[in-house]
């Protein structure tokens, strides 16, 4: 139904949060795609410009199908929750704000003085926290509060504890039995120097990312060990949270302790007061934001509201292209599609075009033909199924797939396809089986929700023979599309966790991934020449189809201005101005 | 009569836990559904989810999962949500009662007073033409499938006519009676509404039977025949004795309605009520949100029917050793 | 009389409904010329010498809208959301409708007769149990009974002996629909059986000796006859409506097929931009249950006049 909160939350869950297992790493702008492309951004804010102070107050009223759970910063993994901890909490590293496109992406200092010392072959990091932050209950921020916050982490079994900060000296016996951890030796602080310093069982080249996430954002020594609920954590961003009621609403205002340290890291924001609202379904949102109630909506606009807001509000609306792909894996070990020709012939049948309209039109996403998305690093344009050849996907083959499923001898069985329940989700999904049962299955469709489906189809108990997923990434690197999504080390049969869907695992293939991976160290180039081949090698054997890259339609009010999109954490809510 | 009370009270206690055991085996017995992985979240390692599976108790043996969420349900009622952590089951759901209360209450009070008024006329002109005319659309009323009637309501006032002769309606959602009382109605007026079209069908209906059957009783015929007016004879006395039925029928909707039923009229006008909570607590299949809302849910039912059998016994003895 | 006309036009209402439905195919084949179970994206028909797309990308880019009601032989009612032809699905959902409706209301009747008829005959712990049994399946709200049971049977197939439904079967949602209903059936009718168990005649046949099953089919099962089968058509209103709530709830019917729950709910993100893709389904049923509400009346009045039955949940 409209009415339930995940079904328009397309980007919910899955954005930052189903790029799960990955890293939030490399940062290195390479080629990245900058920023909006869409209609005009009133102020487009591109190289962090200087606060002005006339657009300074009022209340900017944001909007959300559905509360988003705790507010604990340490547990929360839902992207409308990482995104709002952008105002309101700092980490001794931050993903650089107030800018849009490629900038946004470079880790920058944020509560340390400067990027930390990497010594000990890589295994030891020593930041210097700043002196003078006070969190929003008036009390100093200390190295004690690092220290602390980091020992929380493991303590409320925060999500990615075990699989990003397992390699901080202690961190096992913290994991083992959290109430009584110490990360004795692996995070040690000096309070006369004020110090912090991470030792690590071994080099992990994405750590300062990992601490650059809301997960490790500072908090006080007396924030309680446990799930903190709806009770607010003190702050030290220029925001703090007011009251939240998760059915209905959260409220942030100023933090009076709050003054610019880093422009970069933490810049000042523009409204006084942030109200987020729970209520609404997606199509009174649009009704809200139209009439200018509201000024921004988390969901994107539905799509039979899409045309009436590109028609009557272009001003209003931002589209940017994202760094992901939507797709189709394939089981690879079980029939039909252990057939590698059953796979070829989804690849040719699938009219991409068709895909991008039933997602809502050719501004909101483009056909996409290899698994790395256009304008990232490895990224070569090849298109190895379409009509006609090319590069570029121009048209599905339905003959060649009707002949494909023909000699693969698999024509005329049951395949099952799993989405989610959506209605975007599902209505791609029919339009699957519809294809499907055209080349010569028996075709039926199961939605799950959201919740359930992105586990559901990973364990390979349950057998999925095919299904419909997405994948959101980040930061630029082949590496975590190509070696997450369909390297051996990332396939665990039996497992609710196991990224690679398809169960792909092919060794020859494999071990390129591990040179190309060597080879980005010390020559990226050559490297990134590698994975845009290993893409086409893989492509060829058709584990998954890619169907499409998405892009994220932001609706704001008529009175909004200095729309700022970061390509990790979307817009920037604070640096709007709503005078 | 204190006998009787207490086994009533006794079989209600008896549906409450098989009802509540019978949702918590549903989901437990579910492959595929591993409400630990749930719970720790996407991308959690097999330690975080060794650990969380401690801490919740999902390691022990079912009969002590069972009595530790109860424990946790309403003794310490400190349960947490399954999906969403952080989020209370009890408090939710105490949050959420009144706005289903305020829909149901709302919708009952339309439904009683306009199925009184059809269901007196359609009898008192029996065989004349009101009467099949409102006994067709009593039929229509409980014909129509409540979620679509919501959608029509919603097309036509929230669609293009809501910029002009429906205005005044406000967008969906829900604004509490306390914040302001006029909001609150305008809000509720729609699914008001709509959820008593089906009752409206449903008492006119019984209404009409019992009191066609009244008519013919003996009593009403001599009081009829002592030459008390007509309106009288029907208030009186076809009245009392029909309303029984109705009331009772009413008291076990009622207790069906406040228990969640009207999750249809709440997910369709987008009211976080009980039922609303519990569908989406199904859909995310949040174990523990399910049997705060089931036993919630079954407790109205319940409470309802034994109140309905104690009162009918009071007013008619031969049932109390039945 | 006026209730016999009205069961007349009440049986001419569902005779046609059946008639269409079944006649589906026909009119997919040689009247529509489409399949309304193939996605149809990037098509376009010829309407008045004109060619127009079945779904009309914006000019922005932004939203696709699939075509309106041409009220011609294709797309008489316009496309939904996948490009298929509204009003040939809404024919082809009849089929599965009606069938889920009085498969379930059939077995729903069939079970809760054989139940209430122990619980009424043999009284004592049997009825006991049963008794308790029905206030359980009761208590147990509907919805959250169907939706807790289609959740877990879409997750994982359920398996009873040799026989294994499937997520996609149809079996699915009828086995679910005719459970919940049993006490709504079952209860009167063991009290009815009660009553009887009490009188003369069945004293006086067990006094001659006959044997238990002998005295339900000669003489209990001629009595309780009527009421199940005044029963049955509003069951079946009850089975569709309950069918389309589900459906709706996204629970119910799943792709490939279509019921008329299902096309209300494929038709929701369209509601403003084009409601007849849900307002149709809706409208069949709503004639549908009518029909067969007022033929349960009509039966009533005829078989069981002193029967209280009462319709609607």
């Amino acid at each position: 139904m409209r009415r339930v909160a995940h079904r328009t939350r397309l980007y919910s869950s899955s954005v930052v949060l189903t790029a799960a297992a990955m890293a939030l790493a490399a940062c290195s702008s390479t080629g990245s795609t900058a920023g909006s492309s869409g209609s005009t951004s009133s102020g487009a804010n591109v190289s962090g410009s200087a606060f002005q102070a006339q657009h300074k107050g009022g209340t900017l009223t944001m909007l959300a199908n559905g509360g988003g759970g705790t507010l604990d910063p340490q547990i929360n993994y839902t992207n409308t929750f990482w995104q709002l901890y952008q105002n309101t909490y700092d980490g001794l590293l931050k993903f650089r704000r107030g800018v849009s496109g490629a900038a946004s992406e470079e880790v920058v200092p944020d509560l340390a003085t400067a990027m930390p010392k990497v010594t000990n072959s890589r295994k030891t990091y020593t930041f210097t926290l700043r002196k003078g932050i006070k969190f929003s209950n008036g009390s100093p921020v200390t190295v004690d509060d690092v220290l602390a916050t980091f020992q929380r982490l493991f303590k409320v079994s925060s999500p990615t504890a075990g699989s990003w900060y397992a390699q901080i000296v202690g961190a096992d016996a913290c994991l083992k039995t959290p109430a009584t951890c110490t990360l004795k030796g692996g995070v040690v602080v000096n309070p006369k120097t004020n110090e912090v310093q991470f030792n690590l069982t071994s080099p992990n080249p994405e750590f300062k990312y990992q601490l650059a996430v809301p997960f490790t954002v500072i908090l006080p020594k007396s924030a309680p060990a446990k799930d903190a609920g709806d009770t607010p954590i003190p702050t030290t961003g220029p925001y703090k949270f007011v009251s939240y009621d998760p059915s209905s609403e959260l409220v942030m205002v100023r933090n009076p302790y709050f003054h610019e340290w880093s422009h970069a890291a933490q810049p000042q924001g523009y409204p006084d007061k942030m109200i987020y609202k729970f209520t609404l379904d997606a199509e009174a949102e649009v009704s809200a934001v139209e009439n200018g109630s509201a000024d921004w909506m988390f969901d994107p606009p539905p799509a039979d509201r899409l045309n009436e807001i590109g028609t009557k509000y272009p001003k209003q609306v931002h589209i940017n292209p994202q760094l992901a792909f939507w797709y189709v894996p394939m089981n690879v070990n079980i029939p039909p599609f252990n057939n590698v020709k059953a796979r070829q012939a989804v690849n040719w049948a699938i009219d991409r075009a068709a895909v991008v309209s039933l997602y809502g039109g050719t501004k909101v996403g483009s056909p996409v033909c290899t698994i790395l998305p256009p304008n990232f690093p490895g990224h070569a344009d090849s298109c190895q199924y379409t009509k006609g050849g090319g590069t570029t996907w121009k048209a599905p083959d339905v003959a060649k797939a009707k002949k494909l499923v023909e000699e693969s001898g698999t024509k005329g069985q049951q395949v099952t396809i799993v989405s989610q329940s959506d209605s975007v989700n599902k209505s791609i999904g029919e339009y699957l089986q519809s294809v499907l049962t055209e080349i010569g299955y028996k075709a039926s469709l199961k939605t799950l929700s959201e919740n359930i489906e992105f586990t559901y189809i990973q364990n390979t108990k349950h057998k999925v023979q095919i299904s419909l997923t997405q994948w959101y990434e980040d930061y630029p690197a082949a590496s975590d599309f190509l070696n997450v999504l369909l390297g051996c080390s990332d396939f665990h049969p039996g497992s609710d966790s196991s990224v690679n869907i398809a169960g792909f695992c092919d060794k020859s293939i494999d071990a390129k991934m591990q040179t190309a991976e060597a080879l980005m160290g010390t020559n990226p180039d050559a490297g990134n020449k590698m994975w845009g081949q290993i893409d086409q090698d893989i492509m060829k054997l058709a584990p998954v189809a890619p169907l499409f890259t998405p892009n994220l339609v932001d609706f704001v009010s008529s009175r909004v201005g200095n729309y700022v999109y970061s390509n990790v954490f979307f817009m920037n809510q604070d640096q709007l101005w709503v005078k | 009569m204190i006998g009787f009370i207490l086994r009533r009270l006794g079989s209600a206690v008896l549906v409450l836990f098989t009802t509540s055991a019978i949702a918590f085996l549903i989901f437990f017995a579910t492959p595929g559904i591993d409400p630990a992985a749930r719970i720790a979240g996407r991308g959690a390692s097999a330690q975080t989810l060794a650990q969380v599976r401690s801490s919740f108790g999902l390691d022990k043996p079912l009969p002590v999962q069972y009595l530790l969420m109860m424990k946790h349900l309403f003794v310490t009622r400190d349960l947490n949500s399954f999906v969403n952590r952080g989020e209370m089951v009890v408090p939710q759901i105490v949050q959420a009662a009144p706005i289903t209360l305020s829909l149901v209450i709302g919708s009952a009070i339309i439904a009683v007073a306009s199925s009184f008024a059809l269901g007196l006329i359609s009898a008192l002109y029996k065989g004349r033409v009101v009467d099949p005319i409102i006994m067709t659309l009593a039929v229509l009323g409980i014909s129509i499938p409540v979620f679509w009637l919501g959608e029509v309501a919603n097309l036509i006032t929230q669609g293009t006519l809501h910029h002009s002769a429906f205005s005044w309606v406000p967008p969906l959602g829900y604004t509490p009676l306390t914040q302001d009382p006029i909001q609150w109605a305008l809000h509720l007026l729609f699914p008001w509404l709509t959820m008593a079209v089906m009752y409206v069908g449903i008492y006119s209906r019984v209404l009409r039977a019992e009191l066609v059957a009244a008519f013919n009783e003996d009593f009403v015929q001599a009081a009829r025949a002592k030459g008390i007016t007509e309106r009288r004879v029907v208030l009186r006395h076809a009245l009392r004795c029909a309303l029984i039925p109705v009331i009772s029928l009413f008291g076990l909707d009622l207790g069906v309605l406040v228990g969640g039923a009207a999750l249809l009229t709440e997910v369709v006008f987008g009211l976080p009520g009980v039922g609303f909570l519990t569908y989406q607590a199904l859909e995310n299949v949040d174990l523990s949100m399910i049997m705060g809302t089931t036993i919630y849910a079954a407790f109205f039912v319940v409470l309802m029917n034994a109140l309905v059998d104690i009162l009918h016994a009071k007013l008619d003895p031969r049932i109390r050793h039945a | 009389m006026l209730a016999n006309r009205a069961a007349l036009v009440a049986l001419i209402i569902l005779v046609i409904i059946v008639l269409v439905s079944l006649l589906a195919p026909l009119y997919a084949s040689h009247v529509a010329h489409t399949n309304p179970f193939t996605s149809n994206v990037q098509g376009s028909i010829v309407v008045d010498g004109k060619k127009v797309d079945v779904m009309q990308q914006s000019a922005t880019g932004l939203g696709v809208t699939p075509i309106g009601p041409t009220w011609h032989s294709r797309y008489f009612l316009g496309a939904d959301g996948q490009g298929r032809d509204v009003m040939a699905r809404v024919l082809y959902g009849g089929r599965v409708s009606l069938l889920i409706g009085s498969v379930s209301a059939a077995i729903c009747c069939f079970v809760a007769t054989a139940l209430g008829i122990i619980a009424g005959y043999m009284g004592g712990l049997v009825d006991g149990i049963l008794s308790r049994l029905f206030d359980v399946v009761w208590a147990f709200p509907v919805y959250l009974l169907a939706i807790c049971l289609s959740i877990v049977l879409l997750t994982s197939t359920l398996t009873i002996g040799p026989i294994s439904i499937g997520s996609g079967s149809l079996a699915l949602p009828i086995a679910i629909i005719s459970v919940i209903y049993v006490p709504y059936v079952a209860r009167p009718i063991r009290a009815q059986v009660k009553s009887l168990r009490e009188r003369m005649f069945i004293q006086a046949a067990r006094s001659v000796g006959s044997s238990n099953w002998r005295i339900i089919r000669r003489d209990v099962l001629p009595n309780v006859l009527p009421s199940v089968i005044v029963y049955f058509p509003i069951m079946m209103a009850l089975n569709i409506l309950i069918a389309a709530s589900l459906s709706f709830l996204g629970v119910g019917v799943q792709p490939p097929r279509a019921a008329w729950g299902t096309i209300i709910n494929d038709g929701l993100p369209l509601l403003y931009t084009r409601p007849l893709v849900s307002l149709a389904p809706g409208v069949m049923i709503a004639l549908t249950c009518v029909a067969l509400n007022l033929l349960g009346d009509s039966l009533r009045d005829a078989l069981d006049p002193g029967s209280k039955v009462r319709v609607g949940s």
